[in-house]
């Protein structure tokens, strides 16, 4: 190779001219000039939809428990004041069989199935404490004890971490550990956990926006992994539109 | 210098050679190719950019995360640092938090509790820092006709004025920080790894944003950041006041809630920032009915391998080869008959005869 550069400096360089470069070279350079002005004049950039972010309140994110539960000196509000049991249950026998209508407590509303009698968790001498089936009184803090007298295989998950909220840390060992206790989540008179309102779906580019309530409907019967539905279906909505609008009857029926 | 005259005397016939032609065909290559290059600048006229933003030489020259040396990282901390305060006007608390030894992290959803409310979802977002103008959320909950694992009929727009509804159950998918992760096989530049306690994480700063994670990932768990991340504006908040005010979360990590740059992959990383200092992740502290268990699974006692051993769990898309860290289960009636001891693999077996 150096040897053929020293020997044969090159005085041109005879790249082929056909007889069109200069048209192709002027092509070229209307054609960047297009570019140029679309990248500068068009629309070159992809502008992001602005959205409405969700509304979220602090307080949708609370993660403190349900429910705040009783301590072992329980306290009652009772019009208005907050009273200890005994102070008046020392004073008033309760009757053996609880009537129809009470006549205290009316904000309880017992609806536990079968378990529909006071005494049957309460203590009937010591109103501060429970009751394991009348033998033995345990304070409130030892809630989940009584509990597991009917429903052993849920305490034995909850035992084992595997029913209930944990909350803190994850090492069970740990300090900041904690399990939530039964009546946390769930009210001792009336135990079943209900529905609540769900926060705002997602409006998100990888998933797609909410669509009104027809969509929704129709969306759970296709896959929702796929937005050109949405689009699809969008353009039908539109197609819908100008039928009606150009007074069409043919495509209004075929929208219908 | 007789070298240089017959230079001189070479470049004497070539401007000789520039006819009125060949000056307009050069002439136009190059205007058309500086018009080009003018144009190329053009995202520079962005209104939303702030010059801030066009970043550094040492955030150019920053090192892979793995290569990094303690010194490397802390500038890159205080460059972090300082970026977030100048873009977002509050100074986060950034560091790196290392995996612990002797910890893997597991996660198991149960799904007869799960009620489909989807405070999981935006707790994830508020920790994480996600953009909430365009939103990203790490987690998409599926509601599906009871009866049927059908993803394919599943639907994450759900709207109810109440959920669970009766007919349906809820199925949260995020992150399953696999074992056999495709999406780390598939980075070209290696900005994506599993870390030791089984999180896979992205390097935000060596991603190059080509997306192939995301095609990759059979579970639908990376987004990409199409802007930086973006919170509510003051006049958002002010027309919907229930708009999380406090929106940027300052408890940051470099591998994970760390505010993202435009054009690269983000994802649910088990919260590591709160995880790897013994917290519990944000979607499972947040959730209302105790569905979320997250644990150690080398930790025989803890709660997570308890789970794994006496509950009936599976994996989503098994046939993928992926082998999750993220297990399903339901509470079925008959593994609750048994005997008192589930943990007992005789106690077990008697059940099941």
């Amino acid at each position: 190779m150096d040897g053929m550069m020293t020997s044969e400096p090159i005085p041109h360089r005879t790249f082929p001219s056909p007889a069109g470069s200069g048209v192709v070279e002027i092509v070229i350079a209307v054609c960047l000039l297009i570019l140029a002005g679309w990248f500068v004049w068009g629309r070159g950039a992809v502008t992001l939809p602005r959205v409405e972010p969700a509304a979220v309140s602090l307080a949708d994110l609370d993660t403190r428990p349900l429910r705040i539960i009783q301590t072992d000196e329980p306290v009652v509000t009772i019009a208005g004041f907050e009273r200890r049991c005994m102070e008046c249950h020392r004073l008033f026998e309760s009757p053996k069989k609880p009537p129809q209508r009470l006549t205290q407590h009316q904000d309880i509303l017992l609806d536990h199935g079968l378990n529909d009698r006071c005494f049957n968790c309460h203590d009937r001498e010591n109103r501060d404490m429970l009751t394991l089936r009348g033998e033995e009184a345990v304070p409130y803090s030892e809630v989940a004890r009584l509990c597991s007298m009917c429903h052993g295989p849920t305490y034995r998950d909850w035992e084992r971490g595997m029913h209930g909220r944990t909350s803190g840390g994850w090492d069970p060992g740990g300090a900041a550990y904690r399990r939530l206790r039964c009546s946390e989540c769930h009210d001792p008179h009336a135990p079943a956990v209900h529905g609540m309102k769900p926060l705002p779906g997602p409006n998100t580019l990888r998933m797609g926006h909410p669509v009104d309530r027809e969509h929704i409907a129709a969306a759970e019967q296709i896959d929702p992994l796929r937005k050109w539905q949405h689009v699809l279906e969008e353009r039908r909505a539109d197609d819908e539109d100008h039928g009606s609008r150009s007074d069409d009857p043919g495509a209004a029926e075929q929208g219908e | 210098m007789t070298q240089h005259s017959a230079d001189n005397t070479d470049a004497g016939p070539h401007h000789a050679k520039m006819t009125r032609r060949s000056f307009l065909r050069r002439g136009g290559v190059a205007v058309g190719g500086a018009a080009a290059l003018v144009a190329s600048l053009k995202p520079l006229m962005d209104p939303e950019l702030d010059p801030g933003d066009l970043g550094s030489i040492q955030r150019f020259l920053q090192k892979h995360y793995k290569e990094m040396s303690t010194e490397d990282m802390d500038a890159a901390l205080a460059r972090i640092r300082n970026d977030v305060e100048r873009r977002y006007g509050l100074r986060p608390d950034i560091r790196d938090i290392k995996p612990m030894d002797g910890v893997e992290f597991v996660f198991a959803l149960n799904l007869s509790r799960c009620i489909g409310c989807r405070k999981c979802v935006h707790a994830c977002v508020a920790e994480n820092n996600q953009s909430r103008d365009p939103e990203i959320q790490y987690i998409r909950v599926l509601e599906m006709p009871k009866g049927t694992i059908d993803i394919e009929r599943a639907s994450h727009h759900y709207d109810r004025p109440k959920v669970p509804s009766e007919d349906h159950f809820y199925m949260p998918v995020q992150c399953h920080q696999c074992t056999r992760p495709p999406c780390v096989k598939v980075c070209p530049v290696e900005a994506t790894w599993q870390e030791p306690d089984g999180i896979t994480v992205i390097d935000y700063d060596w991603c190059i944003g080509c997306r192939y994670c995301e095609a990759a990932c059979p579970y639908w768990a990376r987004r990409f950041n199409f802007t930086p991340p973006r919170f509510a504006s003051d006049e958002q908040i002010a027309q919907n006041p229930d708009i999380v005010k406090e929106q940027l979360n300052p408890d940051m990590s470099y591998l994970s809630n760390r505010p993202r740059e435009k054009g690269v992959m983000e994802k649910c990383t088990f919260c590591l920032h709160r995880t790897r200092e013994g917290k519990m992740p944000a979607c499972l502290e947040v959730c209302p009915v105790g569905a979320r268990k997250f644990g150690n699974v080398l930790n025989p006692d803890s709660d997570i391998s308890r789970i794994l051993r006496n509950k009936r769990v599976f994996v989503l898309k098994e046939e993928a080869g992926t082998l999750p860290r993220f297990f399903y289960y339901f509470d079925e009636r008959r593994s609750r008959s048994g005997s008192d001891e589930l943990d007992a693999p005789a106690a077990q077996s008697g059940e099941d005869a």
